[in-house]
């Protein structure tokens, strides 16, 4: 690809996501999305690999059916009451359709099903593009419209996604797979919170895309893509092998790690509004997303897996997938908890 | 012109009908051009002569597009029609669903419902949704010039998913 | 509900339980987004027609305009599975099961 070319689609991609934050009026949220959809396909096909075409083909057909879904539920709402704003929707069927098709672009629970497959047939770049970057505009728009959606629908989703999250990990050995469902898991986490405490959402989207970018950067540091190139993979950079124990363990939620803290807040405000219930399920369910965190932490610190001895020989060059903005994520991702009473004061109250 | 606009919106749905069953690409595109025609008469009945013009010209010969390459991927010996018995139960399906839904609906409509908003109108020249179109090249001149550049955006995006001689596994020759 | 309002929003959900539930052909799956886009195109101009707002009848060329952008985004993305898997149906679209 062309720099020229890549650089105007890295603009409009930028472009696309600027405009449905800066929209007030569902049609030019829309064109956002579109600008967006349309940037980042032939950035998700610049290896011409048939998987690679496959997921992008994928992304395409579920990506424009959620955006004129989206468009169809605001024209009916303006049929219905001659609204165009988006923080004014009022219609019950318009926002559970919206509601819907927001999960279907940002890979909730019960459409979630193309997010795996297409993390999957991409690169580890492209997959940390769409994982963080590509949540940005629907989340944006789901957090104007969170306040007129149905509860019951956002607890249900929010629930829905933790769980599926968890489960749909357990039994996978690509580790892109498993970190399409962690972000499924984690935006159920925001999901669930939304309707409370909409900064404590946005808090968590931030500190998820912290997370998920340190993740997806140090298995590009030793171009791992399975549990089996995870397992040998002390020998390329041992040190941040070590760290990546400890990033897992932040993705997971584990308390010492700034992981915990969406978490820890999220649970705090749902019992605080008095629903103890669904506080306990959600725990439930990071139980099993803990799972499979711990199984990768496993294979990555705790075996030494059987190895040849030209397997071992890689520690002799230099990695050369490195990326400037790895080593300031993961301190970020392991160190950010002491800051939670600062980032409470700043953000949330 | 009531019973005009209304048999209209009956074409408009069943072209989706049409298209929603599944038949082979080649016919579900000819279900769509019907479906825009119909479309095209339900806007000119409710005043929007040039919306329904652009629609025609813009949207038909965009579809005309797709149509030449569903012709030229039917390769299919006997491609599937409405009438062959796996569309057909599809077709059955859909039509049925929509009457139990228009029989839903059907007490709320008033006869004051049906009438096309062109007919309580005197004879005049000059349309709304022309002038209102007009105002895309002064008041609305950014969102045309952002309709521009996205179609100059899209240029790359095909010609980058398409280029390339080595690309791809399969070739054809 | 008028029967205005009932024609475009069945045409919608057509096209849309027909993308979602059965698909052989890429090629159908993009010939069912545009017909939900006809939809959507017919429903905004009606919007702007009956509500004399006609400043809002700048939105249908758009939502044209980008609708024509989609369309053809997919039909590259036609092209490039039918390079590399040498086939449009979508059935063949199985390399990343799990």
């Amino acid at each position: 690809m062309s720099p020229y070319v890549f650089t105007l689609l890295i603009f409009n991609l930028g472009l696309g996501t600027t405009m449905t934050f800066a929209s007030s009026h569902w049609l030019l949220a829309w064109m956002g999305l579109e600008i967006n959809t349309l940037a980042i396909i032939p950035l998700m096909t610049r290896q011409h690999h048939p998987r690679a075409v496959e997921a992008t083909t994928k992304y395409f057909l579920t990506q424009a059916t959620a955006a004129a879904l989206i468009l169809f539920a605001s024209t009916s709402n303006a049929w219905l009451t001659g609204e165009w704003a988006i923080n004014q929707m009022s219609h019950p069927l318009a926002t559970s359709t919206i509601m819907l098709a927001l999960a279907l672009k940002l890979g909730l629970a019960p459409v979630h099903f193309w997010m795996p497959e297409v993390i999957q047939g991409l690169d580890l770049t492209t997959g940390l593009v769409l994982s963080t970057w590509q949540k940005l505009a629907p989340f944006a728009l789901l957090l104007q419209v969170s306040s007129t959606v149905n509860p019951l629908i956002l607890t249900l989703i929010g629930l829905l996604s933790t769980l599926i999250g968890g489960w749909g990990g357990l039994n996978q050995t690509q580790l892109r797979k498993i970190l399409a469902y962690s972000s499924i898991a984690h935006l159920g986490w925001m999901v669930l919170i939304i309707q409370f405490s909409p900064p404590l959402a946005t808090l968590s989207l931030l500190i998820y895309i912290i997370m998920t970018t340190s993740a997806f950067l140090t298995f590009k540091l030793t171009s791992s893509t399975t549990m089996n190139a995870l397992a040998t993979s002390w020998t390329k950079s041992p040190m941040m092998t070590s760290l990546a124990t400890l990033i897992l363990l932040s993705l997971a939620g584990l308390p010492p790690l700034t992981g915990f803290m969406p978490k820890w807040l999220i649970l705090q405000e749902l019992v605080k509004q008095d629903l103890p219930m669904l506080a306990f399920f959600a725990a439930m369910t990071a139980l099993l997303s803990l799972y499979f965190y711990l199984r990768l932490c496993y294979t990555v610190a705790l075996t030494s897996s059987p190895n040849t001895i030209t397997m071992l020989t890689p520690w002799r060059l230099n990695p050369t997938q490195t990326s400037p903005l790895n080593p300031l994520t993961t301190m970020l991702t392991l160190a950010l908890l002491p800051l939670t009473p600062a980032i409470l004061a700043l953000v949330i109250y | 012109m009531t019973y005009l606009v209304s048999l209209f919106l009956l074409g408009l749905i069943f072209g989706l009908v049409a298209v929603a069953s599944n038949p082979a690409p080649y016919f579900a595109a000819l279900g769509l051009v019907i479906a825009a025609g119909a479309g095209c008469g339900v806007l000119v009945g409710h005043g929007g002569s040039f919306l329904s013009l652009v629609l025609f010209l813009i949207y038909l010969g965009g579809m005309l597009v797709v149509f030449a390459y569903s012709a030229a991927l039917a390769a299919e010996p006997f491609p599937e029609t409405w009438g062959d018995r796996s569309v057909l139960v599809y077709v059955l399906f859909y039509i049925l669903g929509v009457m139990v839904v228009v029989g839903w609906f059907w007490g709320g409509w008033h006869e004051a419902c049906w009438v096309a908003i062109d007919e309580l109108k005197e004879l005049v020249v000059l349309r709304g949704d022309v002038s209102g179109v007009a105002l895309m090249y002064s008041s609305g001149g950014g969102l045309l010039m952002l309709c521009a550049w996205v179609l100059l955006l899209t240029l790359f995006v095909v010609l980058e998913l398409t280029r390339g001689l080595n690309r791809g596994t399969v070739r054809a020759i | 509900m008028t029967p205005v309002h009932f024609s475009f929003t069945a045409a919608f959900t057509l096209g849309l339980m027909g993308l979602a539930f059965h698909r052989t052909h890429l090629l159908s799956a993009l010939i069912c987004l545009e017909g939900m886009m006809l939809s959507l195109f017919i429903a905004l101009s009606l919007w702007t027609l009956q509500l004399e707002s006609t400043a809002f009848s700048t939105a249908p060329m758009l939502l044209l305009a980008f609708s024509a952008c989609e369309a053809s985004a997919g039909l590259a993305l036609l092209v490039a599975t039918a390079r590399t898997h040498g086939t449009d149906r979508l059935q063949n679209l199985n390399l990343l099961q799990c």
